[in-house]
């Protein structure tokens, strides 16, 4: 299948620091995650996706369009949904003026057409009994939720969410990986994420950021597989990182302690090993 | 057990829309409660379905904001109302700025001697934050404006139409209240108004305004007088529109 979003050499500098360094890649239909410790570019190639930044140097092309040229890059914003890692809001406005305040930003501009598509996305994220509430008045994760409903606006072809489940409790974010994975069976998402968990339940590929370029990319078995035989379990305390497992044994990544026995990899396992020493014991 | 049912000549009657209110109400609340005279009445699913989400919305969509009921009441399309009710430039911090401004160079056009240089100086440039904060990065949704299908330059040419025009009228009705009458700062303030524009998009837009404030302030402060006179306002008149072009091509890419 033709995949709807490729970019290919990407670099984008800011002054002396380089955020993306040669980033190749291709989504496709379905939910992929992009995962990274902070700095690794990850929010640098989301906002070059979401067309909002332009690229020092490589391709992008989304639905076949450039976005380098401005009639193509509004095609592309068309079929766009995107949720920024800050997405801001006028906190004197209500839930249900701020998502039609996006919807003319999306152009429907038909009154009716507009309330009712606000409505239905107020309800997908279960926010319709609060459409009349001051965003002010609004818990942080229903800020969240309201930033995800105007995403939604006008069923995109195309769903970029910049670390979307920051600030939901988990029955939230249970709600949102349904929401989620019944969105990614038709179009393309791309979630950008600090939470394995989220990896691991929802998506069907992983790309890993470190330091500017992707490091991994595959299903989540295969990044928990990236880990196989690095996985330990003990007793007693080993040296370097481990931590408490709920049974009482410790849980530690690498050389094998003494007396250890092997323990199951999971995705974070291998996310922790592939980002190296550093990162397991921070 | 109720045996009585609406007449063919009442039901025509009825569908008609020529029976009195109270008549009609009678044969509705007994419609209600007959599902044999339900069955006579034509139905059309598809109406009854948009009419009722037509009386939904109306019921239960919100009122408008002070702002959008005005300008809808001037004309201006909802949708375009709805997006300049949310320019941060017409914020009240920066309103409450600009009166204040304005009662200070009134003042002082009152008590130091009749001279309007005061406010023929600050007068142009009370726009420009509110222009600046038009297309700038400190408004909380930038990045989800930045990333919608709507023309930046719509946008942006939009909010710098409402700040401006509200500069304007507020400050034509403080000149009411100088000893002497002066449209003098109109042409300065539109050609301010224009050079925040085109300059905005090269550098951090409150710097831009910052810049063109500072600049506005020096040429005051050695022109005197002269930079009002007829000479200086056809440089204004002429520089106007190559600014507003300039100003608008730039947005325009981004």
């Amino acid at each position: 299948m033709e995949p709807t979003l490729t970019v290919h050499d990407l670099t984008r500098r800011f002054g002396r620091r380089t955020a993306l360094e040669g980033v190749s890649l291709a989504f496709g239909r379905g939910v992929t995650g992009l995962l990274g410790p902070n700095g690794a570019g990850k929010t640098t190639l989301i906002r070059v996706l979401a067309t909002t930044l332009a690229p020092d140097a490589g391709r992008v092309a989304a639905f076949g369009l450039d976005p380098a040229d401005r009639e193509q890059r509004l095609a592309i914003r068309r079929r766009l949904g995107y949720l920024p890692q800050s997405p801001g809001a006028y906190p004197h406005f209500t839930a249900f003026e701020l998502v039609e305040y996006v919807a003319i930003l999306k152009e429907i501009d038909d009154r009716r057409a507009r309330h009712d598509e606000v409505r239905r996305v107020l309800a997908e994220v279960d926010l319709g009994d609060r459409a009349h509430t001051k965003v002010r008045r609004l818990s942080g994760g229903m800020r969240q939720r309201l930033a995800l409903a105007q995403a939604l606006l006008g069923d995109p072809d195309l769903l970029i969410l910049d670390e979307p489940t920051v600030g939901l409790d988990p029955e939230q974010r249970m709600r949102f990986r349904a929401l989620l994975s019944r969105l990614g069976a038709s179009r393309t998402v791309l979630l950008s994420t600090h939470q394995t968990e989220d990896v691991t339940t929802l998506c069907e590929r992983v790309v890993v950021m470190r330091t500017g370029g992707v490091v991994f990319e595959g299903t989540p078995g295969e990044l928990a597989a990236q880990a196989a035989g690095q996985v330990w379990l003990t007793t007693t305390p080993p040296e370097g990182t481990f931590w408490r497992t709920p049974d009482g044994r410790y849980r530690t990544l690498g050389h094998r302690p003494p007396a250890a026995v092997p323990g199951e990899p999971g995705v974070e396992d291998g996310y922790l090993l592939l980002l190296g020493g550093e990162q397991v014991a921070a | 057990m109720n045996e009585w049912h609406v007449p063919d000549d009442l039901r025509a009657a009825y569908l008609g829309g020529g029976l009195p209110d109270a008549t009609a109400m009678s044969v509705e609340a007994h419609v209600e409660s007959c599902s044999a005279c339900q069955a006579a009445f034509p139905a059309d699913g598809a109406w009854l379905e948009t009419s009722w989400a037509a009386i939904a919305d109306v019921v239960d969509r919100p009122r408008p904001r002070p702002l959008t009921r005005f300008l809808t009441a001037l004309g201006v399309p909802g949708h375009v109302a709805v997006l300049l009710s949310a320019t941060p430039g017409l914020a009240r911090s920066w309103l409450l700025g600009v009166a204040g401004a304005l009662a200070f160079a009134v003042f002082a056009a009152h008590t130091a001697d009749r001279s309007m240089i005061v406010f023929l100086a600050v007068a142009p440039v009370l726009p420009l934050l509110g222009i600046a904060a038009a297309g700038a990065r400190a408004d909380s949704l930038y990045e989800v404006i930045a990333a919608a299908p709507i023309p930046r330059t719509r946008v942006v040419l939009l909010r710098a139409l409402a700040v401006l025009v509200t500069a304007l009228l507020v400050t034509a009705l403080a000149a009411r209240a100088l000893p002497d009458y002066t449209a003098a700062w109109l042409l300065p303030a539109l050609a301010l108004s224009g050079a925040v524009l085109a300059l905005g998009t090269r550098i951090a837009p409150h710097h831009a305004s910052a810049l063109l404030t500072c600049g506005w302030l020096a040429v005051v402060l050695a022109g005197r007088e002269a930079v009002f006179a007829a000479p200086a306002q056809t440089v204004y008149a002429v520089v106007l529109v190559p600014f507003i072009y300039l100003g608008a091509r730039r947005w325009n890419r981004l």
